[in-house]
């Protein structure tokens, strides 16, 4: 025990004696780890987001959009009567059309006419039920029901980002202008992570959109579908359905796929940066057996007094390996923490909850570890093998 | 009758495989405790050669070493690492002290891997120091020392383990006058009964310091002289 804290004493003031070399050499080690447990914490603490918004979303809801049939020059919509075809569907449990307006430049509060007109709200006629198929809660008021739809009132549901912006207030009684004719603000929904562009949106009842927009017919071109059993049959069913041979069409996907796919882009991503990290761990292995050969030269002086002292070939070895290890030690326990600050950081700056392996970083320490004691064998077995004669130069 | 405490045995050194050098020739030759001598003789005599041999830091192409009465030989690289650090001190020319060290660090350096404490080791070395006069320049690096005080410390660093024979190679070749004489001076200083002092040299001067004189010349050993005390 008392050798081997001599080996290491003696290790460690050969190492801080230059400092500088061996931060250059400490430096292949500490990116390497960095890179390898940046690109896994990082991929881990994706993929955990994913997994929670795909919790969130559920996998079973369709998006089906309208695809474009014979009618040139119109936005492709699918008919009214194909979406009561579709909610009689047996495994279908809740569908909902929406229908994107153009042309409408809401003003949520007076003088905001310019900004709004340069960057437009999304003015969105909407089925009564879009809250329960997307299993979105509303934070305030209620959503567009029968009473507005029959009526043809002026109402309007607002999403969350917007009623942030526009400073609306729970209980709140307030108007927004769609091309100057007011809306009474009856409710906010929450944010919708399937489609975020809903979180800044105005959504009016299909009555309203005709009565005041000219909207020719209550055609939605988007259905959202919940289908809790079966779901990509239901899915493989509904083009037929709506269609029923014709030529208008449409396209049903699952968004989860979406996702999953997404995720795959990742995982191949983060393979690439762990491969990247693999290399640059070699190449520190690599740089660290070359100082240290040419150390071993400049020291061959201290190396051979060493030997006329009486340390053996064996422990001018092991005093070179230790200078490794150490190398490897610190390069790992640094690259770790720098991998995992670089992790810490992208997860805020993404909105992640950071997911970081701790023996992981372990076990990448210890591969830098391993790395350093492999590139040292060579410089310690050339340092043990110098003739002591040869290098102190008698007489 | 003291004890040998370095003996060759018809040792013979050659160098080169397909060309051959023979370094030494069949020298044998006793140093024995409490002797001060000195090994001279003019370049390529093999005194560097002889010293090495007598240092166990080469071994012999044949002949035998004996350290302390074993067969030096024929013990492996740490069996004979650890008899060498045991019963020589060596002491060098260009003093080889290690630059990141101080000259206490330089001195611990010998006391390593014996067992002794942190404690033990830093005592040894401060006495060392104190011995050959450095014991206020203890925390100083090489690099803050004048040449005749690198090689003081690099003769504590020789004597703190206490060896049986002191061997120095041209200790004084990298000195002026006066650090010579300094240097000199501690040598004789460090008699002892128990220890040996062997200093090889080209310097006659350095040379009738000793007490009994060994005179080179082609690998061998042509004179053996007593000399009288100064």
């Amino acid at each position: 025990m008392r050798r081997l804290r001599e080996l290491l004493g003696v290790a460690f003031s050969g190492l801080t004696s230059r400092k500088v070399r061996t931060l250059l050499i400490m430096l292949g080690p500490v990116l390497g780890v960095a890179a390898i447990v940046a690109a896994i914490g990082i991929n881990e603490s994706s993929k955990g987001h994913l997994k929670a918004k795909l919790q969130e979303l559920g996998t079973d809801l369709i998006v089906v959009n309208a695809s474009s049939g014979l009618g040139f020059g119109q936005d492709p919509v699918i008919e009214a009567a194909a979406v009561a075809r579709v909610r009689r569907l047996p495994d279908v449990v809740a569908v909902t059309g929406t229908r994107q307006m153009s042309d409408i430049v809401t003003v949520p509060f007076a003088g905001a006419e310019d900004y709004y007109r340069a960057f437009p709200v999304p003015v969105i006629a909407s089925g009564l039920d879009l809250p329960e198929t997307l299993e979105v809660p509303l934070v305030s008021g209620r959503f567009l029901n029968d009473f507005d739809e029959s009526s043809g009132a002026r109402v309007a549901v607002i999403g969350r980002d917007l009623a942030d912006e526009y400073g609306y207030m729970r209980g709140e009684s307030r108007t927004i202008e769609l091309n100057g004719v007011p809306y009474g603000v009856i409710g906010v929904l929450d944010y919708v992570l399937l489609e975020p562009s809903m979180d800044s949106a105005v959504f009016m009842t299909f009555t309203s959109a005709m009565d005041d927009w000219d909207l020719e017919d209550p055609d939605p071109s988007r259905l959202y579908v919940r289908a809790p059993t079966n779901t990509v049959q239901v899915a493989e069913e509904i083009p037929t359905v709506v269609s029923l041979g014709g030529p208008d069409g449409a396209n049903a996907s699952v968004p989860t796929d979406l996702l999953d796919a997404q995720s795959q882009v990742d995982e191949s991503l983060n393979n690439l940066t762990k491969m990247m990290g693999g290399l640059a761990l070699v190449v520190g292995g690599v740089g660290i057996a070359n100082v240290m050969s040419i150390s071993v030269i400049q020291r061959s002086s201290e190396i051979g007094i060493r030997r006329a002292l009486g340390h053996s070939r064996g422990t001018i070895a092991l005093q070179f390996l230790f200078e490794a290890l150490a190398i490897g030690v610190l390069g790992g326990i640094v690259g770790a923490g720098v991998g995992a600050g670089v992790v810490w950081a992208v997860a805020d700056a993404r909105g992640y909850t950071m997911v970081l392996s701790v023996v992981g970083l372990i076990g990448w320490a210890l591969v830098s570890v391993g790395v350093a004691v492999v590139a040292g064998l060579y410089p310690s077995t050339k340092a043990a093998r110098l003739e002591p004669l040869e290098t102190l130069r008698l007489g | 009758m003291t004890e040998t405490v370095l003996a060759l045995e018809g040792v013979s050194r050659v160098y080169g495989e397909e060309v051959q050098v023979r370094a030494l020739d069949e020298v044998t030759l006793d140093i024995r405790a409490g002797e001060f001598l000195s090994i001279v003789g003019p370049s390529g005599s093999g005194k560097s050669t002889l010293l090495g041999l007598l240092g166990v830091l080469d071994l012999p192409t044949s002949g035998i070493v004996r350290v302390r009465g074993t067969d030096a030989t024929q013990l492996s690289d740490a069996e004979r690492s650890r008899l060498r650090g045991e019963a020589i001190g060596f002491v060098f020319q260009q003093f080889h002290l290690i630059p990141h060290l101080t000259a206490t660090g330089n001195v611990e350096a010998a006391l390593l891997y014996r067992g002794l404490s942190a404690r033990e080791r830093r005592g040894r070395a401060l006495s060392a120091l104190e011995q050959v006069g450095l014991g206020a320049r203890h925390d100083h690096r090489p690099v803050q020392m004048s040449g005749g005080e690198q090689q003081r410390v690099a003769i504590a660093r020789a004597i703190a383990t206490e060896p049986s024979v002191v061997l120095a190679d041209e200790p004084t070749g990298a000195l002026d006058s006066h650090n010579a004489e300094n240097v000199l001076q501690v040598f004789g200083d460090l008699q002892s009964p128990e220890r040996a002092i062997c200093i090889v040299t080209h310097d006659l001067h350095v040379a009738h310091a000793a007490r009994r004189k060994i005179s080179m010349l082609d690998g061998k050993i042509v004179a053996d002289e007593i000399l009288a005390s100064t």
